[in-house]
């Protein structure tokens, strides 16, 4: 009886590393559990873009199912990914809101001007395609941070009642939109009629 | 004696780089409690270096933050919390004792054990052998050989 757990023993321990490895092929370690997730958009009042008369605050994203777009024209993979969001915007009428945001800009980092980095996102947006309703100019990077942004592009599904309910780190491209993000869309425009 | 001073010079360079941030303090506790934050801090980003080391965006932002709330006096234990509300438990080095975690502490333990108890189990001595009998067997067998 001994004898068998001395072989029965060591293979349930291998089998059980092999499981646990085996699963660590496909996770990724970028997936992290975003903290943002299931709560109101945090409070903020940032100026457009564009226009720094303007000002909007998580009211300005409520009333309808909002993708916030975490994006800077630094950002190769943004530009990849604007012609499938104005694609989107055309075709199936989704909200897109920009959150840009700009290292150069900062005194502490670089020396570009506001003039500058208007001029560009402007080039940019007309070159690849624009699906934003508004860009939100995230001046000193704050909102990102409290939304736990770590880079981008990255995308934040919010409810008609302005709460995060899906947050996605990278670009949204066909593959991503059928998978992950059209299923918790379309079920967000079903909450949303009565 | 040259070279000794080289290579105890070396191994003071792990700290060269907590100086690169121009950052200034009122005291010594305030700087004393940003090195130690940005150093047990974990950048989002580049996912195996501290907010210190890292140079990405967000842990340039993440130092920034450090320090805004060092200078409002905020503690050690505040800003870790106010940091793992934003990125998880992920960006603080050291995890959470959860029941998914507890294995971190517990198996090491449980191996430790269960292996001391398995030599000690096993290491008895086999019974010494009548050694008188065996040089008698072989002394007959070599008596044996000769006839």
């Amino acid at each position: 009886m001994k004898k068998v757990w001395l072989v029965v023993l060591p293979l349930l321990v291998f089998i059980g590393g092999v499981g646990f490895l085996y699963q660590g092929l496909f996770s990724d370690p970028r997936e992290l559990d975003s903290q943002a997730t299931g709560k109101t958009v945090p409070a903020f009042s940032l100026p457009d873009l564009m226009n720094p008369e303007t000002i909007y605050t998580p009211g300005s994203l409520k009333g309808e199912v909002t993708i916030l777009n975490v994006w800077g024209v630094w950002c190769i993979t943004c530009a990849v990914e604007l012609p499938y969001l104005t694609q989107l915007r055309e075709s199936e009428g989704i909200r897109f809101v920009g959150l840009y945001f700009d290292q150069d800009i900062d005194p502490d980092f670089g020396g570009k001007v506001l003039a500058q980095v208007r001029q560009e996102a402007k080039d940019m947006l007309q070159q690849f395609g624009n699906p934003y309703q508004f860009n939100i100019y995230d001046t000193y990077r704050d909102l990102s941070l409290d939304l736990g942004v770590t880079g981008a592009p990255e995308h934040f599904l919010i409810d008609a009642q302005g709460v995060v309910r899906l947050h996605h780190i990278g670009d949204i491209n066909e593959r991503v939109w059928r998978n992950k993000i059209e299923p918790v869309y379309s079920r967000l425009q079903q909450e949303q009629k009565p | 004696m040259r070279l000794l001073w080289v290579l105890v010079l070396m191994g003071f360079s792990a700290w060269g780089y907590a100086a690169q941030n121009n950052y200034e303090f009122d005291d010594a506790t305030q700087r004393q409690q940003f090195n130690q934050l940005t150093t047990t801090l974990r950048c989002p980003m580049c996912q195996n270096q501290n907010i210190a080391d890292s140079d990405a965006m967000i842990a340039k932002d993440m130092r920034r933050k450090v320090y805004q709330l060092t200078r409002e006096g905020q503690s050690q234990a505040q800003i870790i919390d106010y940091m793992k509300a934003r990125y998880g438990d992920f960006v603080y080095y050291e995890p959470p004792i959860t029941v998914a975690t507890i294995w971190l502490w517990v198996l090491p333990v449980v191996f430790a054990i269960g292996g001391l108890l398995m030599v000690l189990k096993r290491g008895k001595p086999a019974p010494p052998e009548d050694m008188a009998e065996q040089l008698k067997e072989a002394e007959r067998l070599l008596k044996q050989d000769k006839e």
